[in-house]
């Protein structure tokens, strides 16, 4: 398996009137071909950001992006062209990510059309037929505009316009986080038979983290623009070791009545991210928060491939 | 004297909501019963438009008038029709009796009004209190939701999403309602704060004693809050019950689909299983059963007429007619 | 029956994509449905026929003074009475249908040119351009639009092209901040990030995706700058800046008319109706071409 997407200490600040937004800080991570890294966290702790400064739609403030090897951190325009071939990105509300002045039709041939491949007679027709079937869009349909339909099949569209180039990696920015349970399912589904079919690669930046555990093969969770562990899907599940984790993980409400698990409430709320002092940042709403804390805490592998950004993880735990 | 015989607090009949959009009518309630006892929490549980916040908001009698094209059935109410209510008497009734939780914080709060003093109207209006009597209430009340009351000068901008939500909570249980009618509470809110909010709720619930409808779409909330579900779609109830029931033995294929669309954090499964289709158009409802163009097991008997919600134990109903296959 | 089915859904697509929102076609199918626009196309067009037409059907000259019809009352002669010259009210307010609809169009047209590109520009480029634009509108908009006009007319002088000139400056905020704010609203949508991420030009993403959807509250506004500059031009003349005597401008007719309106009111009865009807007939027409512009609306 190769690594088709590496993102090295990124970082993407805004100016804001309060001061600088640091929503990206520091992060690094890479994906292999063909898999799904879930990016988890709350509003607000910059996983959108990230997804967006991945496929060049922000720019990175400082950090590397590397694709199959490649430095592509700041492409010229032929590179940016060549990339955005490469790397797709589904949006989370259906309603506001299409044009709603363009038919389906319009909204899906219209990536086709600019790459300029489809001038043959009838090519562009056909090709469009096809990724209209893919995603399982009726035909009928195709001269409908996007408020004639209902939220699962706009998704679809959505889907279909990012797939029409063939890309590799396809940034998911909560696809299905505004659909109801039974569409939901059927656009999750879609998805990961999409990716078995095309070898598609998924960053799919999410809230919901029993989403993550169906569709993901690895995590990493965020807070306020850090990432504070990283690790296999089922290896989170089984063990979280980063304090925010464990309270994510238990404050996610469960239909299994008979085993209400115990609620770790937290503290307060999440802060901003803007001028953070350099120490761990969830340390003003964590339990075992003390002065071990309060300086950089980086992120460190505790077992194989599972990385911790926490000073006191052992102790917690009752590691060794 | 009925009051002190049973001990329930609403029970709805028949209730039937249309409205009028575009010169066609839109069937959003198609004749909904439901009782909530004292002191009991009952989950509403369905998808967007399936007709529950239309029931919640016909109790409260707020459904925008110009909109509406009839309304019928009875909503008793410790033992008074409200359907059948003057409107005073409804103002009498409404954040006094019965009040109201909305989705989103943000809306629900004037933001150029201190949060102590929206509190306080309440109190005033409904507890003939003096002004700053019901300053103080409302002092407590932010206590009692987990702000201190040195904040209660404060205006809403000031306040975080669930903060806001608490204030939201104060002012709905200021005058401690027998019901309260919480639609979507947490769906706005992320899922540590969410764990929060729902924690509160219930705490105040268990204190105040106050019965409650809670309206979502998310049957982990229901899990963990509630004491009976009902499930409804396309504005009827399909199947209710105890929480224990519902959810151990789900027995209509609407439920059991949505349990099966529900990806799960404690266990993996490769693939879910949707329910097929979209939800019918309330303007144009099929005959007969309204699930039964999605339904796998539904025959021509399902599409024919009304099928009517049977009882498969006391503490279960069901409106299917193949519940034993 | 296989090819049956084939060839009316053909026929039905056929149908739909020639009544796409936005085409001519669907608009006018719009406006033609809907009997307030109705009402106020006719109206317009009654005016502006009778107005091309009025030196061939009237037997008076609009500006032929007769002593003997001075001040006369509507009678079948003079159907709308005559002025305090003598001239026939009927012959003047359809000539001065010309001065009254020209000013407004004229103007709005300017005016509505000059806004929208201004604020295409500071809206979606935004920057140090957006921000001197922007203080120089607000010291515009300091002033109320009709003062505004009488300023600049007063500054340029009476007559019916600097009439033009005055209003359609003092119409330049409004279209350029309406059009700014529709940018600006247009540009944070997702839609214009998947352009983008499609690799869409920066003009592609400008003249495709951005101003058709910040263009129509514009093409309403027109509709109503129309009738509101019209007004505006009547209030000039009115004042004595705009369209001079004799030339029978609808405002300069009630302006002259003021002094015997308790004794006469035809005289200002008659130019107050048409302004009246020529605005409300315009509004009507604005109020239906906003809802056919509209694809959500689209029934």
């Amino acid at each position: 398996m190769s690594t088709l997407i590496e993102v090295k200490n990124l970082k993407k600040y805004f100016r804001s009137p309060r001061g600088t937004v640091h929503a990206v800080d520091n992060v690094s991570f890479n994906i292999e071909e063909g898999k799904t890294l879930g990016l988890v966290g709350e509003s607000g702790c910059g996983k959108s950001t990230l997804g967006r400064t991945i496929i060049h739609l922000l720019d990175p403030t400082d950090g590397q992006i590397f694709y199959r090897g490649e430095d592509v951190t700041h492409p010229d325009k032929a590179k940016l062209s060549e990339l955005r071939h490469e790397m797709q990105i589904i949006f989370q509300d259906p309603y506001s990510s299409l044009n709603p002045r363009k038919t389906l039709k319009e909204t899906i041939e219209e990536p086709l059309i600019l790459s300029g491949k489809f001038t043959a007679p009838g090519a562009l027709e056909a090709e469009s037929t096809r990724i209209m079937d893919l995603v399982g869009i009726e035909k009928r349909l195709r001269m409908s505009y996007p408020h004639e339909l209902d939220g699962g099949r706009r998704q679809r569209v959505g889907i279909a316009r990012a797939l029409a180039l063939n890309p590799k990696l396809v940034v998911c920015d909560e696809p299905v986080s505004a659909l109801d349970v039974s569409i939901q399912a059927q656009i999750l589904n879609l998805l990961m038979d999409l990716q078995d079919e095309y070898k598609l690669t998924y960053l799919f930046v999410t809230h919901n983290l029993s989403v993550v555990r169906h569709i993901s093969h690895n995590i990493v969770v965020m807070y306020l623009g850090q990432i504070v562990e990283m690790c296999p899907t089922d290896e989170l599940f089984e063990h979280q070791y980063h304090p925010y984790s464990k309270a994510l993980l238990s404050a996610v409400p469960t239909v299994d009545i008979h085993n209400q698990k115990e609620r770790i409430i937290m503290k307060g709320e999440i802060t901003s991210p803007i001028d953070p002092k350099p120490e761990c940042r969830f340390a003003q709403r964590c339990p075992y928060a003390c002065e071990r804390c309060l300086h950089e805490i980086p992120l460190r592998e505790i077992r194989p491939g599972h990385f911790v950004a926490c000073d006191r993880c052992e102790e917690i735990n009752g590691l060794e | 004297m009925e009051n002190e015989k049973n001990n329930k607090l609403l029970e709805i009949k028949d209730l039937e909501v249309r409205y009028r959009s575009g010169g066609r009518s839109v069937h959003a309630v198609n004749g909904v019963s439901l009782s909530v006892d004292r002191g009991e929490i009952l989950g509403l549980v369905g998808e967007t438009g399936a007709g529950k916040t239309t029931i919640a908001k016909s109790i409260l009698r707020i459904l925008p008038d110009h909109a509406i094209q009839s309304v019928s059935g009875e909503i008793i109410f410790d033992g008074e029709d409200l359907l059948k209510a003057k409107n005073n008497r409804m103002t009498a009734i409404r954040g006094y009796k019965i009040s109201m939780i909305f989705q989103d914080p943000m809306t629900a709060l004037n933001p150029i009004m201190p949060v102590n003093k929206q509190i306080a109207e309440g109190i005033a209006l409904h507890m003939g209190v003096s002004k700053r009597e019901a300053i103080e209430r409302a002092n407590k009340m932010l206590e009692t939701v987990g702000i201190s009351s040195d904040r209660g000068g404060e205006y809403p901008h000031q306040f975080s999403g669930g903060m806001k939500q608490r204030v939201v909570i104060a002012m709905a249980l200021a005058c401690r309602p027998d019901l309260l009618l919480a639609d979507e509470p947490t769906t706005a809110l992320d899922v540590t704060i969410q764990a929060q909010v729902l924690e509160l709720i219930a705490n105040l619930q268990k204190e105040l004693h106050t019965a409650m409808i809670l309206i979502t779409h998310d049957l982990g909330v229901v899990a963990g809050v509630c004491d009976k579900v009902a499930v409804v779609y396309a504005g009827e109830i399909l199947e209710s019950g105890t929480k224990e029931e519902i959810f151990d033995h789900p027995k209509h294929p609407y439920t059991k689909g949505l349990f099966g669309a529900l990806p799960d954090l404690s266990k993996k499964v490769s693939r879910l299983s949707p329910i097929d289709g979209l939800p019918p158009d309330p303007t144009n409802l099929p005959p007969g059963c309204p699930f039964a163009p999605r339904c796998p097991k539904a025959t021509d008997e399902c599409r024919q007429g009304a099928i009517a919600l049977e009882a498969l134990n006391p503490d279960h109903l069901c409106r299917c007619i193949h519940i034993d296959e | 029956m296989m090819s049956d089915k084939k060839k009316m859904s053909a026929g039905a697509e056929e149908l739909h994509e020639s009544l796409q929102p936005g085409s001519f076609k669907y608009i006018w199918r719009h406006l033609s449905h809907d009997s307030g626009a109705v009402v106020g196309m006719l109206c317009i067009a009654a005016i502006l026929i009778i107005c091309v037409l009025s030196p061939y059907i009237f037997k008076y000259d609009y500006s032929k003074i007769s002593m003997i019809d001075k001040n006369a009352l509507p009678s079948k002669e003079h159907w709308f009475g005559c002025d305090e010259l003598g001239r026939d009210i009927m012959v003047r307010v359809f000539y001065g249908a010309r001065y009254t609809l020209s000013i407004g169009v004229l103007s709005t047209a300017i005016s509505a040119s000059v806004g929208v590109a201004l604020g295409s520009i500071a809206g979606y480029f935004g920057g140090r351009f957006d921000s001197i634009l922007m203080r120089a509108l607000d010291i515009l908009q300091a002033f109320p639009q009709l003062v505004l006009a009488t300023l600049v007319s007063a500054v340029l002088g009476p007559g019916l092209d600097k009439c033009i000139i005055a209003l359609a400056i003092s119409g330049i905020p409004g279209f350029a901040r309406m059009m700014r704010a529709n940018i600006l609203n247009v540009r944070g949508q997702e839609y214009i990030e998947a352009a983008k991420s499609i690799d869409c030009s920066t003009a592609r993403i400008i003249t495709k995706h951005v101003i058709p959807n910040a263009i129509s509250p514009i093409i309403v506004s027109v509709c109503m700058g129309i009738a509101s500059s019209g007004l505006n031009a009547s209030a000039l003349s009115f004042l004595g800046l705009g369209v001079q005597p004799p030339e029978p401008e609808w405002g300069a007719m009630l302006s002259s008319a003021r002094n015997l309106i308790r004794q006469y009111p035809h005289m200002a009865i008659f130019p107050g109706l048409f302004i009246m009807i020529t605005v409300i007939s315009l509004n009507l027409i604005g109020d239906s071409l906003r809802d056919a512009l509209d694809p959500k609306l689209k029934d």
